[in-house]
C-alpha cells in the first residue's frame, strides 16, 4: 500500500510562455549532447585553447608595452630580441590603433578558423541528437501533440546546435579576447582591439547560423544515427580534400565544401591580407619575413570569393530547409 | 465543490464539434464528411482497424491537416489556435514514441514542460502522475528498456501530466495482457468518473469501450455510423432471439406464425424468432404453452453490437 496519496491532482499554476517552451527544447538538446563524454572532452579542449590564447595575448601585450616584465626578462637572455621588443613598443606608441588592431585581428582570424574546425567536429557528434533520434523514435508526434508547433520545435533544435557552437567556438573566442585584453598592461587595448571583436562576432554569429541550419538538414536526412553522422563527417572531410584540388580544375567545386565557404567568409570579414600588408609596410623586420609568403597565398588572402561563398552557403541552407520541411512532420 | 463537478461546470457544453470534416490520403478518403457534436464525458471511438479513428483524432490535434470541413475542440477552432488547444489536451498515440536516452520521470517532466509547466511544478507533477498510473522505481530506468505495459502507462502519464481538459487515447490497451488492460481501463475510467477529465478512447475492441464509456461513436470507412449514449444503444433492441431446441422445430415455427412473428430455421438448427418485444417474456410464455423446453435462448444483439458488426462488415467489404 502506498504511503502517500497517489490519486490524480489538478494543477492550475502559471504556464511558461512560448519562448520558455522553446528554451526547454533547446536546453534538453544541449543536456543530451553534453551527456556524450567525448563531446565534453572537446568542449574542455576548446576552453583550454582559449586559455592558451589568453596567455599568448598576455605575452604579446607585454611585448608591446615599454619596460614590461616580459621585455626585461627577454633582455636577460637575448639583447637582440629586447631591441626588437623595444621597437615594437615604439610602434605601439606611434600607431597604437594599427599595432593592436592588426595583431589581434590576425590572431583572432587564425583562432576563429581553428576553433571552427573543433565546432564542426562537435556538431557532427550532436547531429543524431538534433532531429535523427526524434524521427527514429516517433518523438515528433509527442512534440506535435504538446503546446509547441513545428516551428517552435525547429527553433529549439536550432538553438541546441547554435548553443553548442557558442560553447565550443564563439564563447571561447570571446572569452580569450576579453581575458587577453584584461591582462594587458594598458586598458586602451580594449578600445584598439574592438575591430577584432566585431569581426569575431560578425563572422561567428553568421557562420553559426548557417552551420546550425545545415546541421539540422543533415540531421533530418535519415533515421539512422550512424548514417547522418557519417554524412556530416564525410561531407566535411571530402569537401576539405576536394577544395584545394578543385582550384586547379573547376573552381566552383570548392564551394561544395561548407568549410571552404566559411573560410572565404572569414577572409572577407577579417581581411587578414590587409593587416599583413600593413605590417609589412610599417615594420621592416616583419616585412622581410612576410615577403617569404607565396604570392598565391597573398592573392588568396586578399581576394576571397565572398559572394560565391554566401550564395553556395544559402543554397545549402535552402536545401536543408527543403529536407526539414519534407521530413519533420508528425506522420 | 468536488473537483469533478467543478471541472464539468467549467467545460464547454460541447468538447468536439465537426462539420463535414474530411481527410483524403491520395485517393483514399480516411474521413468522409464527419459531422459530430460531442458533449464532455467518457467517449468511445469504436471501429475496425483502418476505419478512420486515429485520423479523426489526429485531425483534431492538428497532427494531420484537414482536407476540407471544419472542427472545433474545446470551443476553439482547430487550425487557428493549435498551441492553445494542445495546452489543454492530452494525447497517447498508438505507437511507441518516447524520446530515446531519457529515464521515465525525466521524460514525463519534459513533456509537462513542453506544455508550459515550470520545471519544479513539472517534476512534481511527473512523479504524481507516475504514481497515479502505478509506476514504481522503474521510473528511474531508461524508457528504451520498458516493457509494453510500462510504455503504455508512461504514455498515459505524459498525456495527463499537464492536467488537460480532454485526453485522446489511441488504442491504450494494445499489447497488454488482460490484467494490464483492466488496470489501464480502470485508470482511464477514473479520469472522467472521478476527476472530470473528458476521455476519448479509440479502440477496435467493443469490450474496452463498453466497459468505461458513456457515449459511443462508431466509425467505419471514414463515416460516423452512430453517435449515441451507451445506455440508448443498449436499450435499442430489435426484439429477436434464436431459440435452440432439440426437436419439434416445426411446432415452434407454426406457433410463431399464429402469433404473426416472422421466424426461420437457420442452417445451424436454431430457430430465429422476431418477437418484436423488448423482453423475452412473450416468447418464454409461448414456449411454456407448447410445453417445449429450449436448450438455449440467445437474445438479439443490442444496437451497439449490431452497429459494430455492421461497421466490421463494411470494413471487410472494402477490403
Amino acid at each position: 500500500m502506498p504511503l502517500h496519496d497517489i490519486s490524480y491532482k489538478h494543477w492550475d499554476g502559471v504556464h511558461l510562455g512560448l519562448w520558455g517552451r522553446r528554451l526547454v527544447i533547446a536546453r534538453n538538446g544541449l543536456t543530451a549532447c553534453l551527456r556524450n563524454k567525448w563531446l565534453r572532452h572537446v568542449v574542455v579542449l576548446c576552453w583550454g585553447t582559449a586559455l592558451i590564447m589568453t596567455a599568448f595575448l598576455f605575452i604579446v601585450g607585454q611585448l608591446l608595452v615599454a619596460d614590461s616584465i616580459v621585455v626585461q626578462w627577454i633582455g636577460n637572455f637575448n639583447p637582440g630580441l629586447q631591441s626588437f621588443a623595444r621597437f615594437l613598443t615604439t610602434w605601439l606608441e606611434q600607431h597604437p590603433e594599427i599595432s593592436v588592431r592588426t595583431t589581434q585581428n590576425v590572431l583572432f582570424y587564425f583562432f576563429c578558423t581553428y576553433l571552427l574546425r573543433a565546432s564542426i567536429f562537435v556538431l557532427g557528434m550532436a547531429i543524431p541528437i538534433l532531429i535523427t533520434r526524434d524521427l527514429a523514435s516517433n518523438a515528433i508526434i509527442i512534440y506535435s501533440s504538446k503546446a509547441v508547433s513545428r516551428g517552435d520545435y525547429l527553433l529549439g533544435k536550432f538553438s541546441t546546435a547554435f548553443g553548442l557552437m557558442a560553447l565550443t567556438w564563439l564563447g571561447p573566442v570571446c572569452a580569450a579576447w576579453f581575458l587577453g585584453n584584461l591582462l594587458t598592461p594598458d586598458w586602451r587595448f580594449f578600445w584598439h582591439a574592438r575591430t577584432a571583436l566585431w569581426h569575431v562576432l560578425v563572422f561567428g554569429l553568421s557562420s553559426m547560423t548557417l552551420l546550425s541550419l545545415i546541421a539540422l538538414g543533415v540531421s533530418a536526412l535519415a533515421i539512422k544515427e550512424k548514417t547522418t553522422t557519417a554524412i556530416w563527417y564525410i561531407w566535411w572531410i571530402v569537401g576539405g580534400v576536394v577544395a584545394p584540388i578543385a582550384i586547379h580544375t573547376q573552381p566552383w567545386l570548392q564551394h561544395l565544401s561548407f568549410n571552404y565557404n566559411l573560410n572565404q567568409i572569414a577572409l572577407a570579414v577579417f581581411h587578414p591580407g590587409d593587416d599583413l600588408t600593413a605590417a609589412q609596410d610599417s615594420i621592416p623586420v616583419l616585412g622581410d619575413m612576410l615577403r617569404n609568403i607565396r604570392p598565391q597565398t597573398m592573392t588568396a588572402l586578399n581576394t576571397p570569393t565572398f559572394w560565391g561563398a554566401v550564395f553556395w552557403s544559402l543554397l545549402m541552407v535552402g536545401l536543408a530547409a527543403l529536407i526539414i520541411r519534407k521530413r519533420v512532420k508528425p506522420e | 465543490m468536488p473537483v469533478r463537478t467543478m471541472r464539468r461546470e467549467m467545460s464547454p457544453s460541447l468538447v468536439i464539434e465537426t462539420e463535414a470534416l474530411s481527410k483524403v490520403f491520395g485517393q483514399q478518403w480516411a474521413l468522409d464528411g464527419v459531422n459530430l457534436k460531442v458533449a464532455p464525458g467518457a467517449i468511445g471511438l469504436l471501429g475496425p482497424n483502418g476505419a478512420g479513428k486515429s485520423t479523426f483524432m489526429k485531425c483534431l490535434l492538428q497532427l494531420q491537416p484537414i482536407t476540407s470541413g471544419s472542427a472545433k475542440l474545446l470551443g476553439r477552432e482547430v487550425g487557428r489556435e493549435g498551441r492553445e488547444i494542445r495546452k489543454r489536451v492530452g494525447y497517447t498515440p498508438e505507437q511507441d514514441c518516447h524520446i530515446p536516452g531519457m529515464v521515465g520521470c525525466e521524460y514525463v517532466t519534459y513533456c509537462a514542460q513542453l506544455c508550459g509547466l515550470p520545471f519544479d511544478a513539472a517534476r512534481q507533477r511527473a512523479h504524481e502522475m507516475l504514481d497515479f498510473v502505478g509506476m514504481g522505481q522503474e521510473r528511474y530506468r531508461k524508457v528504451d528498456t520498458y516493457s509494453t505495459g510500462m510504455k503504455q502507462r508512461l504514455k498515459l502519464a505524459q498525456a495527463i501530466v499537464h492536467d488537460p481538459e480532454i485526453v485522446f487515447l489511441d488504442e491504450p490497451t494494445n499489447g497488454l495482457d488482460p490484467k494490464g488492460q483492466a488496470q489501464i481501463l480502470e485508470l482511464v475510467h477514473s479520469l472522467w468518473k472521478t476527476y472530470g477529465i473528458t476521455v476519448v478512447l479509440s479502440s477496435h475492441l467493443l469490450h474496452d469501450v463498453d466497459r468505461i464509456c458513456e457515449q459511443i461513436i462508431i466509425i467505419a470507412r471514414g463515416r460516423v455510423l452512430v453517435h449515441d449514449t451507451l445506455e440508448n444503444l443498449k436499450s435499442r433492441k430489435r426484439g429477436s432471439a434464436e431459440v435452440v431446441v432439440a426437436d419439434r422445430h416445426h411446432d415452434l415455427q407454426a406457433a410463431c406464425a399464429r402469433q404473426q412473428w416472422p421466424c426461420e430455421l437457420l442452417p445451424n438448427g436454431h430457430v430465429k424468432v422476431e418477437h418484436k418485444c423488448e423482453s423475452l417474456n412473450p416468447l418464454l410464455n409461448l414456449l411454456h404453452e407448447l410445453k417445449l423446453a429450449p436448450l438455449e435462448i440467445i437474445p438479439s444483439p443490442n444496437a451497439l453490437e449490431e452497429t459494430f458488426v455492421q461497421a466490421l462488415e463494411l470494413s471487410h467489404a472494402a477490403t
